[in-house]
């Protein structure tokens, strides 16, 4: 499969994930937001969905600017910018590449994690979903430079990153929200999940078992 | 959940549609965007002011749009701010040669939205100035929130500008009066009861018969303390306490005084409010130059009540007493 094969299978996993999960992403913003994540998401990511096919899958750079226009100009409340962003960004450092290395990969992702930062003024800690997102990175930069990374077309890493993720998105439950809504909850906010982790953390799940399949 | 509703997910866009129908021609609506305008709207003679913000805070934004007020309304869905898409489309369609401008009030959602539409349209030439209104006294500032949350004090900076706009003044000059209005302006609000978003079909929060949320935020945000309920005298000291020291209002200040009704409480309980509001202000030397009881920022059904206080000067008590025409509430 060529790199952009590979994107659209990710694109359409992602999107599939989303739509199926609105419900459940809307329950775990009930907790301390308003519960309505998963139908801002689905917003986006239906038009994804639908329209994958017709997007111009010349290069990498182009189909993931593409998703990031759709998830911007679609999606409201604070997840269209946010995620906007991070597919605009990703798009930005890809370029017009058709093939990727596993270090490109890894900068394209990172050049991701950049954009969430600086249009939510986010860091790490402070209870979003860079706090699955950065450590699942981490996994899969890891996985990608063991030496049976190529032989498995990083099948091993992916779900490595799946697993960080979920791990992680757990992890933010004892942490005190700092940004978004769920920060004007102060205390309130301990003791459950952090619903943009936990959603990072399904998404990765799935993209592991789909590119599983894929390249078995 | 018991409300009137079809579909949760269409809302909005069926109340919106009711909107238009009742305006009689004067508002015009675009389904695409949540759009809701001035049928006579651009006008190149004057600024456009647009606000996007969350629905569910009616009459806030989409009932108050006309002449005086605002010129569009392009609302994301019940407190959720719009998508991007819906700012930068309304913005090019009530693009007007003497510029946009933005009201925008301060929640994370909204920023990013209109800060990014904002980008967009000044790529096209489009001329777009910023309004972020912060008048809730309940959220500290601090370095990780985005501050204080924009809540009822919104009201008087479109009330100022609109009437000013109107009027031909430049987007330069709006901008400075409504910085002007927000720089004076301050609330707090007490919640007596949750609300619940259509979509989500539950309460947003519990709170006991005899709770009270002092400092509640208009997404049902907790605020600064839940406490029993004490007696009205007892609540607008809460609210007078939180509000007068902020500014502070002084002595011979003069004041417009608002009373806003969050959406489930008797427009009488407002008023025995506003009475006694008006009562202490004016023996803590205080005048109340013009009064507003009503609702004019509300979080879907929830009872409660919030206080405003704006400080006037003879500028901004000119343009409080301009006329404004919104369809909807014509008597």
């Amino acid at each position: 499969m060529t790199a952009t094969e590979d994107l659209d299978l990710i694109l359409k996993t992602m999107a599939n994930t989303i739509v199926a999960n609105t419900d459940y992403f809307c329950e775990l913003d009930q907790v301390v937001g308003d519960g309505d994540f998963g139908y801002s998401l689905r917003s986006g990511f239906e038009v994804v969905q639908a329209e994958l096919e017709t997007f111009d899958h010349s290069n990498v750079g182009a189909l993931l600017k593409k998703v990031g226009f759709v998830i911007s100009s679609k999606v409201g409340g604070s997840s269209g910018p946010i995620w906007g962003t991070a597919f605009l960004r990703a798009a930005k450092e890809a370029g017009e590449r058709i093939d990727i290395s596993h270090e490109e990969v890894i900068a394209i992702l990172r050049a991701a994690v950049t954009g969430i930062m600086d249009r939510g003024g986010a860091s790490l800690g402070e209870k979003t979903l860079l706090d699955a997102l950065v450590p699942a990175i981490d996994a899969l930069e890891t996985g990608l430079a063991q030496p049976g990374a190529a032989a498995d077309h990083g099948t091993a890493a992916i779900q490595a990153a799946a697993d960080a993720a979920v791990t992680a998105a757990e992890a933010t439950k004892p942490m005190l929200a700092m940004r978004g809504r769920a920060a004007y909850t102060g205390e309130r906010s301990i003791g459950s999940v952090d619903a943009g982790a936990t959603a990072v953390g399904v998404i990765l799940q799935s993209i592991s078992g789909a590119w599983r399949e894929a390249h078995a | 959940m018991k409300k009137f509703v079809n579909d949760p997910r269409q809302f909005v866009p069926e109340m919106l549609e009711g909107i238009y129908l009742a305006s009689g021609g004067a508002l015009k609506y675009e389904p695409k965007y949540n759009l809701i305008y001035r049928a006579d709207a651009p006008n190149p003679n004057k600024v456009s002011i647009i606000q996007g913000s969350g629905s569910g805070h009616e009459p806030a934004h989409t009932m108050i749009v006309g002449k005086g007020m605002l010129d569009a309304a392009c609302p994301g869905d019940v407190f959720a701010g719009p998508p991007v898409e819906f700012v930068y489309e309304t913005t090019k369609l009530l693009n007007s040669p003497k510029g946009v401008l933005h009201i925008v009030n301060n929640y994370t959602g909204d920023r990013l939205a209109f800060e990014q539409g904002r980008e967009m349209c000044e790529a096209d030439d489009i001329k777009v100035e910023t309004l972020l209104v912060n008048d809730d006294v309940a959220v500290k500032d601090s370095t990780w929130t985005v501050g204080r949350r924009g809540v009822a004090g919104n009201f008087f900076v479109i009330k100022a500008v609109g009437a000013a706009a109107e009027k031909g003044a430049s987007l330069e000059e709006l901008v400075r009066i409504g910085n002007d209005v927000i720089a004076n302006v301050r609330t707090l609000g007490i919640a007596l009861s949750s609300c619940t978003p259509p979509v989500k079909g539950s309460p947003l929060f519990e709170i006991a018969d005899d709770e009270m949320e002092v400092g509640i935020g208009i997404h049902g945000e907790p605020g600064r303390q839940r406490t029993k309920i004490v007696s009205a005298n007892e609540i607008v000291d809460l609210f007078l306490n939180a509000v007068v020291p902020d500014l502070p209002f002084k002595s011979g200040d003069e004041v417009a005084l608002m009373i806003n009704g969050l959406g489930g409480t008797t427009i009488g309980e407002l008023y025995l409010l506003y009475g006694i509001a008006h009562k202490k202000l004016e023996s803590q030397g205080i005048k109340v130059f013009r009064s507003y009881v009503n609702e004019y920022c509300t979080s879907l059904e929830m009872a409660g009540a919030s206080l405003t206080l704006l400080k006037v000067n003879n500028e901004i008590k000119g343009l409080l007493n301009e006329p404004a025409e919104v369809s909807i509430r014509v008597f």
